[in-house]
């Protein structure tokens, strides 16, 4: 079977004939997600190429060229691996160019597709400017393009995510960007700490660190004020990978502190770092997949904001 | 909020001007439905759809399960001996006033038509796969065999011929009513109070009729005896995209934390 099945298919003839006074043979009411594995990486990448953009830029103003490097190489990575991800999760792939066919700013994704498109071109365009053209001018022009763009692409995969009718992003919309934008500065922070040198590593280290702590603290804030609706983070897969990132980001916390001199300890905090974000985004997908599966969710959320005069638009 | 209206079915009608037509939609009622699948099977038939394969759900006679990206009719049953009953409710895509769908497309193979029905140009869509989960009812739904999205068209090309949609034109004891939606709604409203005037059915209900709901309103209505819940219909529908301002605030919140936060990460001593 490929990433098309669903679970919401029930157990054969064990299941009651019965239908559940609350739903329809506790089947589905919306649709859980359709994204592949591809797209909770691409989040990660996308959010960790945004940070490193606007580090890169600070970098540079600072004097700190080689980290502003080692984060322009980060930045490219990025915008080289994204589309290719996207694209890779498309139903019709050759169709990828389609993305650009419109602007739609009721759509988070063709917004996102124009900023990275945008950001991918002032990267490259500064990497050209400094290495092949010799135009550092152009190159700072395009620097800041991408500092500026950087963390919109950080932060659209939340609004992104939280522009449908899933309940568990739906209702997490005020704190999902902070999520994300944590997450993406421990990204790209942990990227530096790894790769620059010794001597320029500081910003890197308390972003990484910072970063971590601050992804852990919002996410908890997130799934608090959820209350029920925030179930699926400890339950499933999107509770295994929700503990797995958890874990690992103490870990990578601890072993930055501790090993705050030796570069080794550094790469090796950056890996875990880097592991707990990725898991994070995993546990979102999975998180959002869990909550539209069971229709409890969508009934609990809506008769509860029925039962509070209902519909009015947020604020 | 001028964005999002300027997204509702009337405006959008309206950038068609002198090939605009008169809404047109469904008017589902519930009471009159035998669950003969007819519609089903009418309009995998049109649509020339494929079948779904045989399986065993025992969830009485209902072995359609969902509204997919090949099913565009779908008959739920309830049954409720408690109350001496079986429900039957022949479910379709809504055609929203706000779709969210429509709205969140990114390529634009969404599309409102001249009647103001939604559509998906298949020729156009990729399969991102965004407008899956942002679909209030769940209807929409990528394709497995071929890999973009599909929905019920409400028969938009024998619309164009002056054709009722195949399944309104199967239905036995016109459940399914078709027709201009002003129309269809004035129906509705003379049906419902017949039918409340009957002490078994005080809880009956229009359920979309609009405008006052989180979609305003849909082009394809149901006249319900039970809870919408109990149908899997979802009981206070929101189109998503009425909330993107605020969404797109809180972002900037974020964004604006992000600069600061590695700007402050920067501070002091080169190092």
């Amino acid at each position: 079977m490929n990433t098309l099945s669903r679970s919401s298919e029930p157990a054969g003839l064990e299941r009651a004939v019965s239908s559940p006074p609350d739903s329809y043979y506790g089947r589905p009411i919306v649709k859980p997600h359709v994204w592949t594995p591809y797209i909770p990486w691409y989040f990660w990448i996308g959010g960790t190429t945004g940070a490193a953009c606007v580090h890169g830029f600070v970098a540079r103003l600072r004097g700190e060229d080689e980290v502003a490097d080692v984060q322009r190489w980060v930045a490219f990575a990025g915008i080289v691996t994204s589309p290719v991800l996207l694209i890779l999760d498309l139903g019709v792939r050759r169709r990828f160019l389609n993305m650009l066919r419109v602007f739609k700013p009721t759509s988070p994704m063709s917004v996102g597709s124009w900023v990275l498109t945008a950001l991918g071109g002032a990267v490259t365009g500064s990497l050209i400017a400094d290495e092949i053209l010799g135009v550092p001018p152009l190159a700072r022009a395009c620097d800041a393009v991408a500092a500026l763009l950087g963390p919109v692409l950080t932060t659209y995969t939340a609004v992104l995510v939280s522009n449908t009718a899933t309940p568990v992003w739906h209702e997490a919309h005020a704190e999902l960007p902070l999520v994300f934008a944590s997450s993406g500065i421990a990204g790209a922070g942990a990227c530096a700490a790894a790769f620059a040198p010794a001597a320029q590593r500081r910003s890197a280290r308390r972003m990484m660190i910072g970063g971590a702590i601050a992804m852990g603290v919002t996410a908890r804030e997130m799934e608090t004020r959820l209350g029920r609706l925030g179930e699926p983070y400890s339950q499933g897969k999107a509770g295994a990978f929700k503990r797995a990132s958890s874990a690992l980001a103490l870990t990578g916390v601890a072993v930055a502190l501790l090993g705050r001199k030796s570069t080794a300890a550094n790469r090796v905090a950056a890996a875990l770092v880097a592991a707990a974000g990725i898991c994070e985004r995993f546990a979102v997908l999975d998180a959002g997949k869990q909550s539209a599966e069971d229709p409890k969710y969508v009934v609990h959320q809506q008769r509860e904001t029925l039962a509070e005069g209902g519909r009015t638009p947020l604020r | 909020m001028e964005l999002f209206e300027s997204t509702a079915a009337s405006a959008e009608v309206a950038t068609y001007g002198e090939d605009a037509e008169a809404r047109k939609g469904f008017f589902t009622d519930t009471t009159l439905c035998i669950g003969c699948k007819a519609c089903e099977v009418a309009c995998k038939e049109w649509n020339q759809l494929p079948a779904d394969g045989y399986r065993f759900t025992a969830q009485s006679y209902d072995n359609t399960g969902e509204l997919n990206g090949t099913t565009w009719r779908h008959v739920a049953f309830v049954e409720q001996p408690e109350k001496s009953r079986w429900l039957m409710e022949s479910d379709v895509c809504k055609h929203c006033t706000h779709a969210a769908c429509l709205d969140v497309c990114p390529t634009g193979a969404l599309v409102r038509t001249e009647y103001g029905t939604v559509i998906v140009q298949e020729d156009i869509c990729n399969g991102c796969g965004y407008c899956v989960p942002a679909c209030p009812f769940g209807v929409i739904d990528k394709r497995e065999t071929d890999g973009h999205v599909g929905k019920c068209t409400l028969c938009y090309d024998r619309l164009r011929d002056g054709e009722t949609p195949a399944c309104a034109k199967a239905c036995p004891t016109e459940s399914i009513q078709y027709g201009d939606l002003d129309e269809l709604r004035r129906r509705a409203d003379a049906r419902l109070e017949k039918v409340r005037a009957d002490e078994r059915f005080t809880d009956a209900s229009l359920y979309l009729r609009g405008p006052d709901d989180g979609i305003g309103g849909a082009g394809a209505f149901f006249l319900l005896l039970d809870k919408p819940e109990t149908y899997g219909l979802p009981p206070d529908p929101v189109d998503t995209t009425r909330d993107l301002p605020v969404m797109w605030r809180r972002a900037a919140y974020a964004m604006g934390a992000i600069v600061g936060a590695i700007a402050l990460c920067s501070l002091g001593p080169r190092g």
